[in-house]
């Protein structure tokens, strides 16, 4: 099976367990993003044997959504809630890959989530990377994961 | 290196030594400030994640006048816009200053991994940590200019 289908079962099942919501993949994979309005990114590194970036890149309003799905309460405004949800998003995705690239995945360390917010900001790899972008949607609307890995 | 105390004069001499090296430049650090949502105002924004016996991102915020300002500094070119020279020189920098932060780990028996670099760019942007995480800014100046470098993190081991 390929990464990006690992990744995308990952995402699956991690949406459906724990944020009682069903996604699915809603378009082509893309090598390079468009600059993100009004939107929150989950953001974890990954070091080790692999070295490489997660981000889970997600709309305003379909943050507020997965929020409340996740929290089990009604979110209404960008707070430190949903930059919690969101990093734990990226953590939990994080750790999948993790074991996708490695056995068990040892010798790959995640790092500590972190979330950019804001109107417009773009979201680029510095070093070469490899990148996949995979766009998903669910009830709330789209969003996409990036994962970056050093070639 | 769970004293908060050291990981400032890390984060100070690490940078410091970063920039006397590979750009020729004296830097001149402020205060550190420690756990404080920090809100700086920043249009460039590189970061790298650290993993293993400290889990942290490195981050380096920049007003688009300093990023200019140390991209034009580390190329030796004068630089008129944030393009991807800016974002790879800025990533560069925050690698190698995490690089720093890693050999000092290393030499009190911490064995920190570092990602890779990756740069956000905008007008409006912030960047947070999670809620439980330790957080410390260094102000510095290059000449007239003001940019960021912060460390938020977790000790594990």
């Amino acid at each position: 099976m390929e990464l990006s289908d690992k990744i995308i079962e990952a995402a699956k099942e991690i949406f459906s367990t724990m944020v009682m919501m069903e996604i699915s993949v809603c378009g082509d994979h893309l090598s390079t993003s468009l600059p993100l309005t009004e939107s929150i990114s989950g953001v974890i590194g990954l070091a080790g044997t692999h070295k490489g970036v997660l981000a889970i890149h997600i709309p305003y309003k379909v943050a507020m959504a997965i929020t409340s799905s996740f929290l089990g309460m009604d979110v209404d405004e960008i707070n430190e809630d949903v930059e919690d949800a969101v990093g734990e998003l990226a953590n939990m995705l994080g750790g999948n890959v993790k074991s996708i690239l490695s056995e068990k995945g040892r010798d790959i360390d995640l790092s500590l989530p972190s979330t950019i917010t804001g109107r417009q900001y773009d979201f680029q790899p510095t070093k070469e990377a490899e990148r996949i972008i995979i766009p998903f949607q669910c009830d709330a609307g789209e969003f996409t994961i990036d994962l970056q890995l050093e070639k | 290196m769970a004293d908060q105390y050291n990981i400032a004069d890390e984060i100070i001499t690490g940078t410091q030594d970063v920039f006397s090296t590979m750009l020729m430049v004296d830097l001149v650090s402020e205060a550190a400030i420690e756990n404080q949502k920090c809100r700086v105002k920043s249009n460039l924004t590189s970061m790298i994640g650290l993993g293993g016996g400290v889990k942290g991102v490195l981050a380096i915020h920049c007003p688009a006048s300093a990023a200019k300002a140390i991209t034009g500094a580390f190329l030796g070119m004068e630089v008129d816009e944030l393009n991807d020279d800016v974002k790879d020189a800025i990533g560069e920098i925050a690698n190698m200053v995490a690089g720093n932060l890693k050999v000092a780990c290393a030499k009190r028996d911490i064995d920190v991994k570092l990602a890779i670099p990756t740069s956000i760019v905008g007008e409006s942007f912030s960047v947070s940590g999670m809620v439980d995480a330790k957080l410390v800014i260094v102000p510095f100046k290059m000449a007239e200019e003001i940019f960021w470098v912060e460390l938020m993190y977790v000790v594990t081991g």
